[in-house]
């Protein structure tokens, strides 16, 4: 088990931990420079790590096809507005433009009509795709999900100040952040947070859901790639919000029970009373994960319940004082 | 009643004490440093040139809207700076911060400030750039432009304008002391709950931003009540609805916006501060508190705000392009339609802030669509600055060339905007640095939009013009830099790097981020020519004097009369008769500014009452956000007292005799400001007065 | 001085306005009237009065946003007490009584205004002003009730929007009074000046809206 770099009362600064000061290499100034050409010329030509661009489960790919219509529809009227623009900036200049100078033109009833006219078209277009692609990733039931018949996997998503809790409530397993799912199985998520809100984001399978305390949302997903993919806060949420992320592993399934297997016999367990430990203000900032077995059932409610009731995980002011 | 604070308190000094004054960061010192050296220059300058009398005066005390304009566009461009200079450390942090092996510096684990630090430097970003920059800058305009072109002497309510600037000044002022004592609000310029809520903002940083924004906000509501009293009662006669200048309209929508809108801010802010100081649970996760209650009610302030900065923008745009096109604008009625229209609008699309908080796809929807519609009034003025170029003769001054790159920013803005009303895709892109490269390709929009006004309107106002070569050359630098440090933003927001990272996980992300790094020294070389613009102008002020109508090809009534313009705005109220007056008497040969016989002029007096509500209010500002009770007691009570006091007051207008007023227009001497009624403008005549109209109409 | 730097901007002028016109005689010329040199009086009182619904509308924008608060917090109890448990309907009745009361006086003061009737004005603000200082002891004489019982703003989050709700009425009172005392003061100094005229007017829509404020209170948290 790895170690978990915390902020205990005790260590006011979890950034000056012994860990960080480690390996570090220093790349020599100029090859920098060099890289850094190259490096651009590269982002030019590959398209590897636009995330957007890559889905990997039908939600994020239907995200990526609301965009492409979308882009598509507005490039219809923007690109032949802004030639236009530069067609009139060019044909009307004073200098040497060829146009025809007519100083007093200053209105055209059926230019005024098609001008009304083109936005509220492409509004209504425009309008059609988005109520359509409401539904089809609406989080709580997304119709591009085909396989809703099957049994979907259930995880209960608890974010802490900083770290992602991911609670397996029917395999009584859980793990902190590290997200592993089968591939090609439906994903229910339930979401709450112990203290602020975040946006639990996992950009190449499902788009985002605020993840609020004292409230739970939903959010469905489904990996059609075994892979690594990342998955971060997107909302600030404090000062380990850059360090909130956290692996995913979608692997097949007979892997996956495999997994599910040997965490079920791990050592820790975790009651409320570990959650409360866990729960305190905390940057993981090697993203090392944890992994409980035997964990309390309804941990997710119980969290929550104890937020509307006014629990909190105050942020020490040492943490902030000279930070 | 009061809450239980981390840290000490005492009742005399409240929660001050030495060490949140942060000496032993250097960042801090070098920025307190910089500032201090200027305002020994600046009071050195002052003191040597024995201005002090001049300054407290003529500017201080003043009551004249174009001087109240030209302090708030000073303020504002202050706060530019500021909001500059916070931009080059956020973008140098995350330059530096790339990857699990990046050097740390100054005590951060990476790059060369720690999270909380950095946290503040984007909130107060923000905050700055959208309600101490832009919007007093706005302000100013509407302040200096709106009276003139409609034909009046000074705004409905001059005193109540100089409060309005004072209390923006403090809000100013008390988000700059934050720098140097104690904290800023770390939790982004929105402020989210239950994030800025005591236990996870123990400090006083997120008090200081409630209330620099609330006592700023108080002023830009005044200042809005007096922009609609001005409009709606002091046009001259014959200026008609629909005969108004369209950057009026505008200026008239994005005030209903703002009187409708800041006490919505005011509201939401005064519960979180009950949050905060008597702990009371609005916005906390527990015990009844409701933290999506807080999101809803700042965007319904937030969202007309955006709509309160780009319809002057709009305005602006529909001024510049008729004058350098040479022709009238195309399609007014249906501006002045589409202008109120988005003022509508603004107020059914708040919710799109928040697509991904889990409402129902019904809820989304209904909030996608009204978004959608702000795009039609919104392309309309598109197509109709477009076609006022068509059969136009268009001339590429500065102010031109400003107004064509807002042009295009709108058509990249309204592109991204479409994309984000989209909740599908909004889902991918929330909260992303896409957001950020969207909503800076509109605020660019307004900005060059202030740029243009600013060399448009700057002869105006001082009688001498801006240098054009140089000022074209910082047009350019503005546009390069615009394009290395948002087109990578956008690319980088499809690789979906979230905003308001202090610390960046992604190595593949470091090229990007080093031409952002790139286009914010192109902003510096920008900024360097803007500086030798204005030293070079002001120099050479004499070579670039102007008559009243510089641009020759203007169509609105602030070109009709002197530049600068006499205090008393128009020696005699002009009658309207066309749309485009000013154009029109052109055309008729009228563009005599001799009246037949000249009259009585009613001015109101300086007076120092603003100003020192303004000290009050920076007094009660700070002992609120130290809890210093008994100073925040104090100040309240002798605000109150001014403000009761000078209602006894009674004499706070004085004449200028007709036989002055012609005197002053024969003598093309016309002094800024006539001292007190006692004394007559001729005699009063103030030297050194940078408001001095040189040229003499008619004969 | 001056006169070089006139001679150099005359020459600009006639440079920049080379298209054939001649500003010379214009104005006389036709019976265009470009100027208005009628001596013309702005209604300072109209404008004033103006400005001040304005206020009332940015100022109701405000009570939009606490009502709407408190809509979403009413049941908001948090285990604490709810609003049957702290609310009495009838004390809030007479205290609505009283603030009606106190209109009145003010409307019948504004009617002894129109005839210039010193005595009827003035003793029609003191009238509304007491009957408003016993409506804010009555009032505060029920939070000292509930304080002292512990029901206090930080149990809840309906307890909070509660006593902001209230409070920001009866902070308007208190300006309302205050307001009152200063009309009072200039009235004796100054007579009915445009000045008090216009203040006095706009003391009256004040005080109306006020009223409309705790109309909405008792109807939306009392009843």
């Amino acid at each position: 088990m790895t170690r978990l770099d915390r902020a205990a009362d005790s260590a006011p600064d979890p950034y000056r931990t012994p860990h960080s000061n480690t390996v570090r290499r220093r790349f020599p100034r100029l090859t920098g420079l060099a890289l850094l050409g190259l490096g651009m010329l590269l982002t030019g030509c590959s398209t590897h790590h636009l995330w957007l661009f890559h889905p990997k489960g039908p939600i994020a790919a239907t995200e990526l096809r609301m965009m492409a219509i979308d882009v598509a529809i507005m490039l219809g009227i923007i690109i032949p507005t802004g030639l236009m623009v530069v067609w009139f900036l060019w044909r009307y200049r004073a200098s040497t433009g060829k146009g025809r100078f007519d100083p007093n033109w200053s209105h055209s009833t059926v230019i005024e009509i098609v001008v009304w006219g083109i936005p509220l078209i492409v509004v209504g277009v425009l309008g059609y795709y988005s109520y359509k692609g409401v539904y089809e990733v609406n989080p709580y039931d997304p119709t591009v999900l085909s396989r809703r018949s099957s049994n979907p996997l259930e995880v209960d998503v608890i974010a802490t100040d900083w770290q992602w809790l991911f609670v397996y409530p029917k395999q009584h397993i859980a793990a902190v952040d590290e997200l592993v799912v089968p591939a090609h199985t439906e994903i229910q998520f339930h979401l709450t947070s112990a203290s602020v809100l975040n946006s639990f984001f996992i950009p190449e399978l499902v788009g985002q859901i605020y993840v609020m305390p004292g409230m739970p949302t939903e959010q469905a997903m489904l990996a059609s790639d075994p892979g690594i993919y990342h998955g971060f806060s997107a909302a600030l949420s404090g000062p380990g919000f850059s360090w909130m992320q956290f692996q995913t592993r979608a692997i097949p399934r007979k892997e996956f029970i495999h997994w599910v297997a040997q965490m079920q016999h791990g050592p820790r367990r975790l009651t409320y009373a570990a959650f409360n430990e866990l729960a305190k203000p905390t940057i993981n900032v090697h993203h090392t994960p944890q992994y409980y077995s035997h964990v309390q059932p309804s941990l997710f409610d119980h969290v929550m319940q104890e937020v509307r009731m006014g629990k909190v995980f105050a942020t020490p002011m040492a943490m902030t004082a000279h930070m | 009643m009061l809450v239980h604070l981390q840290g000490p308190w005492t009742p005399l000094i409240g929660r001050l004490t030495l060490n949140q004054v942060p000496y032993d960061n250097p960042v801090i010192v070098g920025a307190f440093l910089f500032a201090a050296l200027a305002a020994i220059a600046l009071a050195g300058g002052v003191t040597y040139t024995g201005k002090w009398g001049y300054l407290w005066r003529e500017w201080l005390t003043t009551v004249d809207h174009k001087k109240i304009g030209i302090m708030y566009i000073i303020v504002g461009l202050v706060m530019l700076f500021r909001g500059f200079i916070d931009a080059v450390l956020i973008r140098t942090q995350q330059v530096m911060a790339v990857g699990a092996h990046s050097a740390g510096h100054l005590g951060a684990l990476h790059g060369f400030m720690p999270p909380y630090h950095f946290d503040q430097v984007y909130s107060a970003h923000g905050a700055i750039m959208l309600l101490f920059a832009v919007t007093p800058i706005l302000v100013g305009m509407m302040n200096i432009i709106v009276p003139l072109q409609i034909g009046a002497r000074d705004m409905a309510y001059p005193y109540l304008n100089a409060v309005g600037l004072w209390l923006t000044t403090v809000g100013a002022g008390l988000i700059m002391l934050s720098l140097f004592v104690g904290d800023f609000s770390h939790a982004g310029w929105v402020g989210l709950t239950p994030l800025t809520e005591l236990p996870y903002s123990p400090g006083v940083g997120v008090d200081y931003w409630i209330w620099s924004i609330q006592i700023s906000s108080v002023g830009t509501t005044l200042g809005a009540i007096n922009l609609i009293a001005t409009i709606v009662k002091m046009r001259a006669p014959g200026m008609t609805w629909l005969r108004l200048p369209v950057f009026t309209w505008t200026s008239m929508a994005t005030n209903i916006i703002g009187l409708t809108a800041f006490p919505v801010l005011a509201a939401t802010l005064a519960l979180l501060t009950f949050d905060r100081y008597l702990g009371t649970h609005f916005f906390t996760a527990g015990m009844g508190g409701n933290l999506m209650l807080y999101t809803d009610l700042f965007w319904v302030w937030g969202h007309p705000e955006v709509y309160f900065l780009v319809l002057p923008a709009f305005g602006i745009l529909s001024e510049i392009i008729p004058t350098f096109s040479e022709k009238p604008l195309f399609g007014y009625t249906a501006m002045v339609l589409a202008s109120l229209a988005i003022a509508g609008v603004s107020w059914m699309v708040w919710l799109h802030h928040f697509f991904t908080m889990g409402a129902g796809p019904l809820v989304n929807a209904y909030f996608s669509i009204a978004t959608m519609l702000v795009g039609i009034p919104t392309g309309v003025k598109v197509f109709n600055w477009a076609f006022t170029m068509y059969r136009a003769r268009m001339r590429f001054d500065t102010p031109m060339l400003w107004a064509v790159g807002a042009l295009f920013l709108l058509l990249i803005g309204g592109l991204t905007g479409m994309m984000l009303a989209v909740p599908a895709i909004d889902f991918q892109v929330h909260n992303s640095v896409f957001v950020i490269a969207h909503f800076h390709s509109m605020v660019l929009l307004i900005a060059f939009a202030i740029m243009g006004a600013i060399s448009y309107w700057f002869p105006k106002v001082f009688g001498f013009r801006l240098d054009e070569r140089l000022g074209k050359r910082v047009f350019w630098y503005w546009v390069a830099a615009s394009i290395m440090v948002f087109v990578p933003m956008y690319i980088l927001g499809f690789m979906g790097m979230t905003r308001r990272l202090d610390y960046i996980s992604h190595p593949a992300w470091l090229p990007l981020i080093i031409a952002e790094e790139v286009g914010i020294g192109l902003y510096w070389i920008a900024l360097y020519y803007q500086a030798k613009q204005i030293y070079v102008s002001i120099r050479d002020r004499r070579k670039y004097r102007v008559s009243i109508d510089p641009w020759r090809t203007t169509r609105s009534l602030e070109w009709m009369t002197h530049s600068p313009v006499p205090f008393y705005n128009f020696a005699v109220t002009p009658v309207i008769h066309e749309r485009d007056e000013w154009a029109w008497r052109k055309e008729q040969g009228l563009t005599s500014l001799r009246p037949e016989r000249y009259q009585d002029i009613h001015m109101p007096k300086n007076t120092p009452v603003p100003f020192i509500l303004g000290a009050l209010s920076l007094a009660f500002g700070f002992g609120m956000v130290w809890r210093i009770w008994w100073l925040s007691a104090f100040s309240l009570a002798a605000i109150v007292s001014a403000l009761i006091l000078r209602s006894f007051d009674t004499d706070t207008d004085y004449v200028i005799p007709a036989a002055d007023v012609e005197r002053m227009e024969r003598r093309g001497s016309v002094v800024a400001v006539a001292q007190d009624a006692g004394r007559n403008s001729g005699s009063g005549h103030a030297s050194g007065s940078r408001f001095r109209a040189t040229e003499q109409e008619g004969q | 001085m001056g006169l070089a730097r006139t001679k150099t901007a005359d020459l600009a002028s006639e440079v920049l306005w080379d298209d054939g016109h001649h500003p010379s005689d214009a104005v006389s010329s036709g019976t265009t009237l470009l100027w208005d040199s009628a001596p013309h009086q702005h209604d300072a009182i109209s404008t004033r009065t103006f400005g001040f619904w304005l206020y009332m509308l940015s100022d109701a924008m405000i009570l939009a946003a606490l009502f709407t608060a408190y809509a979403v917090l009413s049941h908001s109890y948090a285990g604490g007490p709810t609003a049957a448990d702290i609310i009495h309907p009838r004390f809030a009745f007479r205290e609505t009584l009283l603030i009606f009361s106190s209109v009145l006086a003010l409307g019948l003061s504004m009617s002894a205004l129109k005839q210039g009737n010193r005595i009827g004005v003035v003793s029609g603000i003191v009238t509304a002003f007491v009957i408003g200082a016993v409506f804010l002891v009555m009032e505060f004489h029920e939070f000292a009730g509930l304080i002292s019982h512990g029901i206090t703003p930080e149990r809840s989050g309906f307890l909070s929007a509660y006593y902001a709700m209230v409070l920001v009425h009866s902070l308007h009172l208190v300006f309302g009074l205050l307001w009152m005392g200063v009309m009072l003061a200039q009235i004796m100094r100054e007579g009915f000046t445009d000045n008090v005229v216009y203040r006095l007017l706009n003391l009256k829509i004040f005080w109306q809206f006020q009223a409309v404020i705790w109309v909405c209170v008792f109807t939306f948290i009392y009843l």
